[in-house]
């Protein structure tokens, strides 16, 4: 095992681990807040890669593409939440098979409107190429993805621990009676957190077309990656999600290589360690 | 007793008409009606769970995907039928305890997400283990054993699935273990201070319905005498839980009903709607938004003649024993009961 392979597998796990911190960050921030399990959060990554796509085909530009996925899925989430989700609040099971339902309908339109090919957005001029990075050349754009990742990663990190806001979001985690009871108006906390979670979706499904292609089938795959990370992680954990993405985004990278047709499994193995060890999560609060 | 003999009636004549119903109708029709009772048959094992314990499982595709292609893999290799459908049997059981384990200490949402990344992973296991399942072509030429291979036997082996199940159900249902189930389902912590091991529970309940589930892999494989990873897919697991919940949670017969719709919507309304999907997520949409006892529910509610307001039902006052086209007062898991506090 050369260096050589070592590192651009480890870099290959990484870019994946970014994209999946992309996906499960707005996916473990919506359970956190709300207690909602987004299941229709793959649909609306799969719908930021479509609008995104044909955006930047129209326009000639990728940030317009990336931008465009980002508001227009942050605005169909938004509805979603306050036409549908707001009917049900509080009520877990109701939740979830509505946010299915909503998954069944995005995911159709979008076979509906934009076809069923695979397709991918090209990465704009200057992250096209290579960058050496110590003993190999790693496509730009995956390094920008990884360094993307991060970016959002610290932002998220620092809104949740050092603002006002973060403060009433990590008080809605722990207890949303008191926080209600303080005079906050947890309504707007909902449909802000949703807005959030979807946008993070939408753009994720943009910066994913650079990488992988967006075709029906993407949104439940995607889905899967979610849920693990974030199982693996501890469901409502920003630092969980980030840990979770990279451990397996490296076990997807290699496992890829050494056991190609088990790499799904590779992947659910430590999701299924973790359950019966630590039914929380490792960053999870445990609920018991 | 006038209403059972009643219930008696309908059920006798309900049974003489689905026994009578190949020799009359034309073949399309009775094909169709045998993917009706299968689908019904899968979201009855759905129904199981989520109807006595409140456990709402995205992933059972994947086990009656597991079975099914046992039954595939067995055929290629030209097994005998009996070692064939042992083998679907090992399978299904060891498929369901992977479920049964990984599940068992969990409840509400959490249930749902591990089982839906199980029936995920099963797909993605079927899509790559290509040496066995054939990868994303499947396998193909997987015929029905002969006895089975007239459209009308198949048929009446399909209806005879679903009866089993409904049976299955409603003896579960009546049984002290079925009792156990419904209390783990109002409060856990309750049935674990009297005593009761709450996991040990759960854990069988889903081997059970994995048992159910199975049965109806091995109809699926043998209607399809096909099978691709699509078996499997998210698609085919979140359909089961729309068939239980158009229906109704915790009805024997809304699982019929639910599949009924779904199977009806895909086929019928297929040829004349190209954007069916979207019009089946919109209907489930507002089902659970509007009527979430699904279809029996409402019937249920308009032959009671008032709205009962399920919320503020006592568990104890509800109706003991199981019938046919009643909200048996089974549900619950899914009706918006506020669950335990976290």
């Amino acid at each position: 095992m050369s260096l050589e392979f070592l590192a651009l597998q480890v870099l290959n796990g990484l870019t994946f681990a970014a994209l999946l911190f992309l996906v499960a960050s707005g996916f473990t921030l919506v359970f956190g807040v709300m207690r909602i399990v987004n299941l229709a959060h793959g649909a609306l990554y799969l719908l930021g890669g479509a609008i995104g796509i044909s955006v930047a085909a129209v326009t000639g530009s990728w940030v317009l593409g990336v931008v465009a996925a980002g508001i227009s899925v942050g605005l169909v989430g938004l509805f979603s939440e306050r036409l549908l989700l707001h009917r049900v609040r509080g009520r877990e099971l109701p939740e979830v098979l509505l946010t299915v339902g909503i998954a069944l309908v995005i995911a159709d339109l979008i076979l509906a409107v934009f076809g069923g090919n695979p397709r991918s957005a090209d990465p704009p001029p200057p992250l096209v190429g290579g960058t050496p990075v110590g003993p190999v050349t790693y496509p730009t754009y995956r390094l920008f993805v990884i360094g993307f990742a991060v970016a959002v990663g610290v932002i998220l990190f620092v809104v949740q621990q050092r603002t006002r806001i973060g403060a009433v979001l990590r008080a809605g985690v722990d207890d949303r009676e008191m926080v209600s009871a303080m005079g906050i108006d947890v309504d707007r906390v909902f449909a802000g957190m949703f807005l959030v979670g979807s946008v993070l979706a939408g753009t994720a499904g943009m910066i994913a077309a650079g990488l992988l292609t967006i075709r029906p089938g993407a949104d439940t795959e995607i889905l899967l990656f979610a849920l693990v990370v974030v199982i693996v992680g501890g469901l409502g954990s920003i630092g969980g999600a980030a840990l979770g993405s990279v451990l397996i985004g490296l076990i997807d990278a290699f496992s890829r290589v050494w056991l190609p047709e088990l790499s799904y499994f590779a992947v659910f193995a430590p999701m299924a360690i973790i359950l019966v060890l630590r039914p929380a999560g490792l960053f999870g609060k445990s609920t018991s | 007793m006038t209403a059972d003999r009643t219930r008696m009636v309908a059920i006798v004549a309900a049974l003489a008409i689905a026994v009578v119903a190949p020799f009359v109708l034309p073949t399309y029709i009775v094909t169709l009606l045998s993917l009706v009772f299968i689908a019904a048959l899968l979201a009855s094992s759905i129904d199981l769970l989520a109807g006595q314990g409140g456990l709402l499982s995205i992933g059972h595709a994947g086990i009656a995907a597991s079975a099914a292609y046992a039954i595939a893999w067995g055929t290629t290799e030209s097994l005998a039928l009996p070692i064939q459908l042992g083998l679907a049997l090992l399978v299904t059981l060891v498929v369901s305890a992977v479920y049964a384990l990984t599940t068992m200490r969990t409840r509400g949402i959490v249930f749902l997400m591990i089982t839906l990344a199980l029936g995920i992973v099963v797909y993605g296991l079927a899509l790559k283990l290509s040496t066995i399942t054939g990868g994303q072509n499947g396998l193909t030429g997987i015929d029905r054993p002969e006895f089975l291979a007239n459209s009308s036997a198949f048929y009446l082996l399909t209806v005879a699935a679903f009866v089993l199940a409904v049976v299955f159900r409603a003896v579960l249902a009546r049984s002290s273990f079925g009792l156990v189930l419904r209390g783990i389902r109002e409060s856990e912590s309750r049935m674990s201070s009297l005593g009761y091991s709450v996991t040990r529970a759960k854990f069988l309940a889903v081997m059970l319905s994995g048992l159910l589930a199975g049965l109806a892999g091995v109809l699926i494989v043998w209607q399809a005498e096909f099978i691709s990873p699509n078996v499997a897919s998210f698609n085919r697991s979140a359909m089961a839980v729309v068939m239980v919940i158009l229906g109704g949670t915790g009805t024997l017969l809304g699982p019929l009903i639910g599949a009924g719709v779904v199977v009806g919507t895909e086929h019928w309304l297929s040829s004349y709607v190209e954007r069916w999907p979207t019009l089946l997520g919109l209907v489930f949409i507002a089902v659970v938004l509007f009527a979430p006892g699904g279809v029996v529910g409402a019937f249920s509610r308009w032959r009671h003649g008032a709205v009962r307001d399920r919320q503020h039902a006592e568990p104890g006052t509800r109706a003991a024993l199981p019938s046919l086209l009643e909200d048996q007062g089974l549900a619950g898991g899914v009706d918006g009961r506020p669950s335990e506090p976290q």
